[in-house]
């Protein structure tokens, strides 16, 4: 998927190009049941990662017209050296309430199962579950705000 | 935040995100509800809805009901990228076709006199605010479930999604209309329709951006 936004989205910078990889990501997550299961994965994929895409360069002003067909030269796109950081999702996490944004890092930096956040926290493990949950909407939900 | 601590996050939530279909069957029949006091409260049933019924005045009933199916279908086609609703939108303008060819086959019998004076009553306007009004609480109903989805064309899904609200909103006001001609019927539910699936196109690109 990387390659696939820097190929397409080369114009928006290295950074840019993990900020929209990770938009890419959490938009494939939130609408991973807009998928059925009898259909072919690729196509859907790069559905997303273009809708993305272009929002991204609409963000920016700019307008692109891409072809889906683009997409199967993806692969052999040379791979710059890459930052894996994204900035947008910092700032995501920071306007998050604390308790979510830490569910979150759990997980992510720190490599927390359910159980571990649930006895550090001193919460159940299906409030976890629900938590991280929310907390990932909610990340969508403004990251659709920043990018208008 | 990291790419891969990212992915180690979304991996973790494993709960289910509510589905179109699952929305749709929380919140039709809210709006139903909410569209059917509006209907008792405001318009009421016309009194003489048995002889009606048994006419072919139930069409009015019938084909607008059928529009909000075949609309409903191609607008969850449309929240699915990479589904294919070519079949769905066929069969809608096969439907949209029919009704067209009705309308003219009926306007060269009365002529363009007979359109004008058909048109030339009260319930025109009735008609023209009745089903746009009632066909809001459709129209955010579906609007609501379709946002779930991944629509990649929020403009084109909004219309078709205020198609469906105004197809449903006109089957109910006809329980209230005593117009039964076709030079009424048609093009006074068709604008009136029509309006509502405006509605969606100008709400759509806000609603169901993701």
């Amino acid at each position: 998927m990387r390659r696939v936004v820097q190929a397409r989205g080369g114009g928006l910078g290295q950074d840019s190009c993990e900020d929209v990889l990770q938009d890419v990501l959490l938009a494939i997550h939130t609408k991973r049941h807009t998928w059925r299961q009898d259909a072919p994965l690729r196509p859907w994929l790069y559905a997303i990662a273009r809708h993305k895409v272009v929002d991204a360069f609409r963000a920016r002003g700019r307008r692109i017209e891409l072809a889906i067909d683009d997409f199967a030269d993806a692969l052999a796109a040379p791979q710059g050296p890459d930052p894996l950081d994204g900035r947008d999702m910092e700032k995501l996490l920071g306007a998050l309430d604390p308790r979510a944004a830490d569910i979150v890092r759990g997980f992510g930096l720190r490599g927390e199962t359910t159980a571990d956040t649930a006895a550090r926290l001193g919460m159940t493990e299906g409030a976890v579950r629900v938590a991280l949950h929310r907390a990932l909407r909610t990340l969508a939900r403004l990251r659709e705000r920043m990018i208008e | 935040m990291n790419t891969d601590d990212l992915i180690a996050a979304l991996a973790a939530d494993t709960l289910p995100q509510p589905g179109i279909a699952q929305r749709l069957v929380w919140s039709l029949p809210v709006a139903l509800a909410v569209c059917v006091a509006a209907f008792v409260a405001f318009w009421g049933v016309r009194p003489d809805l048995g002889a009606a019924l048994a006419s072919l005045a139930v069409l009015k009933m019938i084909l607008p009901v059928l529009l909000a199916g075949l609309a409903g279908a191609v607008a969850i086609a449309l929240a699915h990228p990479v589904e294919m609703a070519g079949r769905r939108w066929a069969v809608l303008a096969v439907f949209a076709a029919v009704l067209v060819a009705t309308f003219v086959f009926h306007l060269q019998r009365g002529g363009l006199s007979g359109l004008v004076e058909a048109l030339s009553i009260s319930s025109l306007w009735v008609c023209l605010t009745s089903v746009p009004a009632l066909g809001l609480p459709f129209l955010a109903a579906i609007l609501w479930s379709l946002s779930t989805g991944a629509v990649l064309r929020p403009r084109l899904a909004g219309a078709v999604a205020g198609l469906a609200a105004g197809g449903a909103s006109a089957a109910i006001y006809a329980f209230y209309c005593d117009q039964d001609a076709a030079l009424f019927v048609l093009p006074a539910y068709g604008t009136a329709i029509l309006s509502v699936a405006l509605a969606g196109a100008i709400c759509g690109p806000r609603v169901l951006r993701w």
